[in-house]
Order: structure tokens, then sequence, then C-alpha cells
């Protein structure tokens, strides 16, 4: 692919959170953090409770405001919520009084272009995660993991240019977060969103991402990035030597001092 | 099916006992049937006003009242509980005022209200429209100040518009604590008609519990109270029945 047309990349520079915490005390969520994300890259923050990487990512999504520093999508600085950036949340924030297509509907209304071809995109994205059939059924009547599944529709068929993910499989069984994982890597390798994805589970960022940043509480910052080499697709029941030793050296920095759950 | 056959059947049970102890009650002469009436002397009473034509011009004209005092009141009380909840400025300006009225009972605005309006229809509508809005504004504010961060987040990051966010977010996720409101509020709609009926009305059920006093008719008195008993089960139950269907997703 031509590097200069590719978009979605993440220049983050010296961004540092701080929050106000009673009696004039400050929490440090986020100590001064460099990182660069590449355009179409699959990226996971890694870390205990407390590491700030999901602050960093509602800094990203601009949710939380940054105390210094700067991050730019594409050049340009994130000063707010963006539509560009897409978010699926862990609590689904499916809308409970829209069907399943009236949910990717809401997310088309802002497109100016014809109701038909609202439908058309619609009906296309959530044939493209599996639910061909139950469009009309509203998100109350569907499973945890078809639920996600909407929520992936109603954020792709935007085609965002960077896609957030805050724990989105967190609340699912083993199963059905695996198959999530196929669905996930299948849609992502067709669209060539860059993905910026939250976790604790070790497992899920080796299987998902090329690169893992591993980070640590009390403040929050990165402590190790990691390249993820192996080719894909990467599967539980299929690992190799240098999956283990990756998944050891992380679990194992993770218990470190400092690094432990809050 | 079985189900709501099973509920009719334990509605009739139930009924017809209260009828059979009430009959045995007001037949023991402990005490005189001038005071308590027994369930046939109910009855017969029930068919002279039907016959006389009161029983139901009297039904009309209360129902007339709530409906129109619910209306105005239901109304007002939505649209300034999601502007009280969601506006800032709206809330500052109004909200202290509202929390100073919500202790006043509508029983102790009858006679400003017969000042105001005299003994017309304006004074019932008033009492009315007034306990009706207090509930559903307090309901709905509460609704509306607190719908889920995630759904505001959802909203904005996927490009709505801060009126799309209201009529599309806002409203359907304030829908549930609208509807405890409004169910609420038609409760409270005939308390407050009976309220203002009885201190000067010339029509209307409360009216005619207030004449029957005048002639120490007892057993008219008890269709009254039959008829607001009746009319207040099925208007709630019909309510329930709407806002089941309206907010469906809450019970999902």
């Amino acid at each position: 692919m031509d590097t200069q047309t590719k978009i979605g990349r993440i220049d983050i520079k010296g961004a540092e959170v701080t929050f106000k915490a009673p009696k004039g005390r400050k929490i440090e969520a986020l100590v001064a953090t460099d990182l660069v994300i590449e355009a179409g890259s699959f990226i996971s923050l890694i870390g205990p409770s407390g590491c700030g990487k999901s602050t960093l990512l509602n800094a990203v999504g601009g949710f939380v405001p940054l105390t210094a520093g700067t991050i730019e999508l594409d050049g340009e600085p994130v000063t707010g919520i963006n539509p560009d950036v897409g978010v699926v949340f862990q609590q689904y924030a499916l809308f409970p009084w829209f069907t399943a297509l009236g949910n990717v509907m809401f997310a088309l209304k802002r497109f100016k272009i014809s109701k038909e071809e609202r439908l058309k995109r619609a009906y296309a994205a959530l044939k493209e995660v599996g639910l061909e059939g139950r469009e009309k059924t509203f998100p109350g009547q569907l499973s945890g993991g078809m639920r996600q599944r909407v929520a992936l529709a109603r954020v792709f068929v935007t085609s965002p240019k960077v896609l957030l993910m805050d724990e989105p499989f967190g609340a699912l069984d083993a199963q059905t977060r695996v198959a999530m994982h196929e669905i996930l890597l299948r849609i992502w390798e067709a669209h060539r969103t860059t993905v910026l994805f939250v976790t604790h589970d070790v497992d899920e960022a080796l299987i998902l991402s090329d690169r893992a940043h591993i980070m640590s509480a009390g403040p929050g910052r990165i402590i190790e990035t990691m390249e993820v080499t192996q080719e894909r697709p990467r599967h539980v029941d299929n690992i190799g030597p240098d999956f283990l030793t990756a998944r050891n050296h992380i679990i194992r920095l993770l218990r470190q001092p400092g690094a432990e759950d809050h | 099916m079985l189900e709501a056959f099973k509920k009719v059947g334990q509605l009739v049970l139930s009924l017809s006992g209260v009828v059979v102890i009430w009959s045995l009650f007001a037949n023991s002469g402990f005490i005189s049937q001038n005071l308590f009436p027994t369930p046939g002397q109910v009855w017969h009473a029930a068919i002279d006003l039907y016959q006389d034509g009161v029983l139901m011009s009297d039904l009309r004209i209360s129902l007339t009242r709530a409906a129109i005092g619910f209306s105005i009141g239901a109304s007002l009380g939505i649209l300034l509980g999601l502007l009280t909840a969601r506006v800032k400025i709206v809330s500052i300006a109004i909200e202290p005022f509202l929390n100073l009225l919500r202790p006043i009972p509508a029983i102790a605005l009858v006679p400003v209200a017969i000042v105001w309006f005299g003994i017309g229809e304006g004074s019932k509508y008033f009492v009315i429209s007034y306990t009706v809005f207090l509930a559903v504004w307090l309901n709905t504010h509460a609704g509306a100040s607190d719908v889920a961060s995630t759904y505001i987040r959802a909203a904005r990051s996927l490009g709505a518009s801060r009126t799309r966010e209201f009529f599309e977010v806002i409203i359907p996720a304030s829908a549930p604590a609208i509807f405890v409101g409004l169910r609420l509020g038609a409760a409270l709609a005939f308390l407050s008609l009976v309220a203002a009926e009885l201190s000067g009305a010339s029509a209307g059920i409360g009216f005619r519990l207030q004449d029957a006093r005048q002639f120490i008719r007892t057993d008219r008195m008890f269709v009254g109270l039959i008829q607001l008993g009746i009319l207040g089960a099925l208007l709630d139950a019909a309510f329930a029945y709407t806002g089941r269907r309206l907010v469906h997703w809450e019970n999902a």
C-alpha cells in the first residue's frame, strides 16, 4: 500500500493527563507520553487498572482533555469528540430503544446520502458481522456477543480513520470472545482502520495486535513496547514458542512492584 | 391467555368475598343501615342515579376535568423536566422555585383557585394540572438528569448534533422515568379532582358525594366511592400497559 495515501496516523507528543483530587491533591493519570501510531496498525494498550490505558484512549477520543502535550490525528490536533474516531465501549452503549438496524442507521445519519443508500449500507454492515436476519431485533433480545457485533457494525459502517476499543470483550465469556476476535480481525483486514485496543488480557493483546504497549500504574505510564511478529491468523489453540515467551515476559512485567493492581 | 384467565378468576373471587363480608356486616344489626348500607341498597342507588342520568353525566364531567387537567400538567411537566435537567440556565432559574412549590398540597390550593378562577371549570383544571405537573416534572427531571454518559458519548462520537442527541437519545433514555411520572400523575389527578369538586362544583363525582352528605344518603356516597375506585384502577392498568409497550426495552 502507498504510505502517502494512508490515513489514521496518530502522533502523541508529551501527552499528560492530571486529575484533580479532593484537598487540592493531584492524580497523575498519565505522565508525559510520546507515541506514534502508524496508520492502519493494530495497537494494544495493556496493564492493570489505574495504569492510564483508558485515559490515553479517552484522550485520543477527545473525551478527556490533556493537561499538557498534544495529540494529532493525521496532523490535525485532537480538540474534542470527533466523528472520524469511532469508539466501541465495554458496556456496548447501543441504544436499546432502536433496533440493530436503527442503531447502525443512527451512525449513518450525519452523511448526506439518500435513505435508500443508508439502508443499503446498514444492511451490508450487519451482514458483515454475521447478523443477517437480526436487523429488526432490539439489543435487549440479543446476546452479549451479538450486541457487541452490532456495536462493531455501527462503528465500521462510518469508515472511521481510527477505532478506539475500551475492553470491548471484557464482559463476554471465553468462547464468545474468541469468536469476536475472529470477526474483529476479519473486518479490520477488510477496512484497515487504525485500531487502539485497551485490554487487561495478555492473550487478547498478543492475538490481535501488531504492537503492544505495556503500561503500569502510579503514575500511569508506558513501561515497555513489544512487537508481535507472528503471522496472522493467530489462534489460542495454535500458539508457538514466541507467543509463550512474549506472554510470560508481559505477565512478569505486570507483576513487578508498581505494576500491581490497585 | 391462561395467565389472563387466572387474573380474572382471582379478581372475581376477591371481589365476591368482599361483597359477602360487607353484606354480612351490614345485615348484622350492629350498625344502622342508614350509616352503612348493604350491597343491595348501594346497587339500587346506582340504578336510580343511572336512570336519572346523573351517573353517566357525573362520570363524563369528572373524566373530562381530569383529562384536561392531566394533559396540561403532564405536557408542562415533561417540557420543563427536560429543560431543567438538560439546560443549565433554566435549571438555575426555576429549580429552587419548583422545590419550594413541591411540599404545598393540592388541597391547599383549592381556596386560592376558587378566588382566582371562580367555582367554574377553570379552578378544577388549575388544581389538577398543578398536582400532575409536579409529579411529572419531578420524575422527568430525575430521568433526564440521569442519562448514562456512555449513551451521550456514543451519540457524540457518532457525529450526532445536539438536536439529534436531545430527540433520539435524551428523550428515549428518559422515557421510563417519564412514564413513572405520568402514571403517578394520573392517580394524583383523581385525588385533586375530588378535592376540587368537594369544595364547590355543581356536577361530577366529587359533587355527588358532597350532595349525598346533605341528605345523609350513604348508599349514594358508596356509589361514588366505588365509581372512583373502578375508574382509578382501570386508568392505572391502562397506563401501566401503555408504558410497558412504549418503553419495551426496560424489561427486556
